[in-house]
């Protein structure tokens, strides 16, 4: 019992506060000026793991099935392939330009899952053309085939070579003038039509309007009409979820290059950094035998890894990160879940400020950062679904028990089962209707919507549902903001490379621990004290 | 350039009076930690702790008729209760009046009243009584029921708060008056003293005992709205013999910033609960605030815990 001074307090305080600052400061600069971190390939690129599922029915027969499958070039890498095929084989084939994986099997009884899983990094490329570069008369004898006519181009259709001399009148355009007009044309007037089937150049012509493959077949017979070698892209634009759905975009020869262009997304000589490319040419992505009831969808999952040349770099130096991640992976820790863990604290923050500087009231402390990290799982939205579901479930149904006199664990034990069998439901309905991200609300920690049931039970018997459904609110908007904070590639890259940082939010914690101003929302609580007439 | 005077003009004078008010985070940083140390809590939280403490200095807390701690007490409720015409059943460590019943009498079936007219059947008071000791009512923590004897209002009290159970707050710091106001049951608070359900907050001059200003749910009020009573310039009975309860019970727990909650009964000021986080809505009520006080009083500031 030894009484401590305000004074020492003070002294120990300040003292832990610039240990918590300088301490991750001179760790980052140590990295970054003695080690050399390479600063710029430390950040982590977006890197996708694709998965391209099929099926097939068999009823006794040979069945094949092929699909073009991405290659590594200078603009994209693919890596960390996995077949899962089950009965079928694969068969890999390649030429100059495409990758061909084909899984063929006799006699085949029943369902068969094939599944294809691959890891693409890709980045965004863009070209200039030069202003005065002109069209060539003549091309290497390798580029003819870019130039003659082929099935669904219409090269030689008079309608095709009219419309083009609207758009270039002129007998010798430049390369420049001549594509931006094509692009433009295609871009500004014709419609994008969201329609999956085949549209060859001349439909397009006279609907004017089709989807990215009546397009692209349009913008190759202009191109080929003014003698500039086009040829066909077929990629998919990658994007965290599922779909069925690729994209076809052309790619012209110029100068030496494959310049792309995409009339419906308007990229004009450049590609995105999610447009994976899988095939070039006037491809079917998928062909197999028919009557087999063929299904097929693409998953996606968004993260992000190490560049290469940060992970060589790094694998000689001390403070190895990269071998900290091998190690967590060997214990079966995922990166993925790694980054959660180190985004909690962050979340952490953010609720802090919301309670202490602006004043919101929340259910529980943390569960706004817990739930947050939950909703990674199944996106902003469906995780604001399943909360706002959880608490209206948790309070109608413990009106109900209310009513049936129960006692009190008995009550929260019926109302932890109405929980769970809530979030199954909602995973069901997902999978069911192909919302593949609400069937990972299954995924939500049980643990989290357990407190939060309980909780709102206990809030809607003290104090009445109004007061739940002003917290709810207030805890949707925090959870919002977390959500944000938490998803952030910038916040996420940072902290895998410098962990030490957790140190900085420590010492933001201590000021925000010994903060006394006023909240924001008592500044409207006590308004007539501060703003009216204060005495 | 004037505009911009103007506009520095208004922001100091916002801070200025923006610095007389004590804000949640002040509050706890600089008033409760330090001086309420959290192994002293259960004095204020628990109400038959409180009884022991205070009773043997003088402070006067309502009688305790009877506690249940075991749920097979529960079968000898109605003997236990038959003795008593009128009483109140509380949880020992409830807070803000939750589970609180307050009976007036029995009905000619053996049923008993309470004050609003609801009628309770052995069962429902047994599964009252069973939810308290449950811990529906305190963080779910097992809990004790009280049965106590029921406060009758002064006749000065109930002339103001004919509605239910007015009671006086007053905020104590190192055992000094801080802010003090009255807290007056309406139809929309269903007879329960609390702000936020919409209970009359009066402010009482802690000199005269005299009220200066009345809000009801963040708008000012000069009458009662269901009586129509005016509600300023009126002075608490029995004012310095409340202020006296309060600062005894503030010199007997080791707690020196509280908020004591004292009702006016016939018998003179009974003190009802210990608050270890008063509320800062008295400052509105008050219509001032209060960290000017509360910092010229403060002793310096020492740790009482470590």
């Amino acid at each position: 019992m030894k009484e401590v001074t305000a004074a020492t307090r003070r002294k120990v305080f300040i003292g832990v506060l610039a240990l918590a600052v300088l301490l991750p400061a001179s760790l980052v600069a140590f990295k970054l000026l003695v080690l050399d971190y390479p600063m710029a390939e430390l950040i982590p690129t977006p890197s996708y793991r694709v998965e391209i599922n099929m099926q097939v029915q068999g009823h006794g027969e040979d069945i094949k099935v092929s699909t073009f499958l991405p290659r590594t070039d200078s603009r994209q890498n693919v890596s960390d392939e996995l077949n899962s095929s089950g009965a079928l084989t694969l068969g890999l084939e390649a030429d100059a330009l495409n990758r061909l994986a084909t899984w063929k099997a006799d006699n085949v009884q029943g369902q068969q899952d094939i599944r294809y899983e691959f890891s693409a990094q890709v980045r965004h490329i863009r070209y200039t053309i030069p202003d005065s570069l002109r069209i060539p008369d003549h091309y290497p004898a390798a580029l003819v085939r870019y130039l003659g006519d082929e099935e669904g181009i219409h090269l030689n259709a008079p309608e095709i070579a009219s419309e083009l001399r609207r758009i270039v009148p002129e007998a010798n355009p430049t390369m420049r003038s001549a594509l931006t007009r094509i692009h433009r044309h295609l871009q500004d007037n014709y419609a994008n039509r969201n329609f999956a089937g085949y549209t060859d150049a001349l439909t397009a012509l006279k609907l004017r309007e089709a989807s990215c493959n009546g397009k692209s077949r349009l913008f190759v017979a202009f191109a080929r009409n003014l003698n500039i070698p086009a040829r066909l892209v077929g990629g998919l634009i990658l994007q965290q979820g599922s779909k069925r759905i690729t994209h076809q975009w052309v790619e012209v020869y110029i100068n030496g290059h494959w310049v792309p262009f995409d009339t419906i997304n308007d990229h004009f000589a450049e590609v995105p950094a999610n447009f994976l490319t899988l095939y070039y040419g006037d491809q079917v992505m998928f062909k197999h035998t028919a009557n087999v009831n063929f299904q097929y969808f693409f998953k996606m999952t968004k993260r992000l890894v190490p560049q290469p040349a940060a992970e060589t770099a790094l694998s000689h130096s001390v403070l190895n990160i990269t071998n900290l991640y091998a190690a967590f992976e060997k214990l079966g820790i995922s990166q993925n879940l790694l980054k959660i863990i180190l985004m909690i604290p962050f979340g952490a923050l953010v609720t802090v400020i919301f309670r202490n500087v602006i004043g919101l009231e929340t259910f529980g402390t943390f569960l706004p950062a817990l739930i947050a990290a939950a909703a990674r799982e199944t996106g902003l939205l469906w995780g604001l679904v399943g909360f706002v579901t959880i608490v209206f479930m948790s309070a109608v149904v413990r009106k109900g028990l209310d009513w049936l006199q129960l006692l009190h664990s008995p009550k929260m034990a019926i109302m932890l089962i109405t929980v769970v069998v809530v979030m199954l439901g909602m995973s069901v309905v997902g999978v069911q209707h192909g919302l593949f991200e609400l069937a990972h609300v299954s995924l939500f920690p049980i643990a989290i919507l357990a407190i939060t049931a309980e909780r709102v039970a206990l809030m809607e018997a003290e104090q009445g549902g109004l007061k739940v459904a002003r917290i709810t609110f207030m805890t949707m908007i925090v959870i919002s903001a977390c959500y944000v904070v938490m998803d952030s590639l910038f916040l996420q890259s940072l902290i895998l490379a410098f962990p030490e940082l957790l140190l900085i939010l420590v010492a933001l914690n201590l000021w925000l621990g010994k903060w006394i101003g006023i909240r924001v929302m008592e500044f409207l609580r006590f308004r007539s004290l501060i703003l009216e007439r204060g005495r | 350039m004037i505009i911009l005077k103007s506009l520095m003009r208004q922001i100091a004078e916002v801070r200025e009076r923006a610095s007389h008010v004590l804000s949640m985070n002040r509050r706890n940083l600089h008033f409760i930690y330090p001086r309420n140390a959290r192994k002293y809590f259960p004095i204020a939280d628990d109400k038959l702790l409180a009884k022991e403490v205070l009773t043997p200095v003088g402070v006067p807390m309502p009688q305790t008729y009877r506690i249940y701690s075991h749920f097979f007490e529960l079968r000898d409720l109605e003997k236990d209760l038959a003795p008593y015409h009128d009483f109140v059943i509380k949880p020992a460590q409830g807070s803000a009046g939750n589970g609180i019943i307050v009976i007036a009498g029995r009905d000619d079936d053996g049923n008993w009243r309470s004050v609003g007219g609801k009628i309770y059947t052995l069962y429902d008071l047994q599964k009252h009584i069973t939810d308290i000791l449950y811990g529906i009512y305190s963080f779910d923590l097992g809990d004790q029921a009280v049965i106590e004897r029921r406060v009758e209002q002064h006749p000065e009290m109930l002339r103001l708060s004919p509605l239910g159970l007015a009671d006086v707050r007053i905020i104590l710091c190192d055992e000094k008056p801080v802010m003090a106001m009255s807290r007056i049951p309406t139809k929309l608070s269903n007879g329960k003293a609390n702000l936020h359900q919409g209970a009359i907050g009066v402010a009482i001059d802690l000199e005269t005992g005299v009220s200066t200003h009345a809000r009801l749910l963040g708008e000012e009020i000069t009458h009662h709205p269901d009586t129509d009573i005016p509600l300023l310039d009126c002075h608490i009975p029995c004012w310095p013999e409340i202020v006296d309860v309060a600062l005894r019970a503030a010199q007997a727990v080791p707690l020196k910033y509280l908020g004591v909650d004292i009702v006016v009964s016939t018998e003179g000021p009974m003190l009802l609960e210990i608050n270890v986080r008063p509320g800062l809505e008295i400052q509105n009520v008050n219509q001032r605030g209060m960290l000017t006080v509360l910092e010229s009083l403060a002793q310096p500031e020492v740790n009482h815990d470590a």
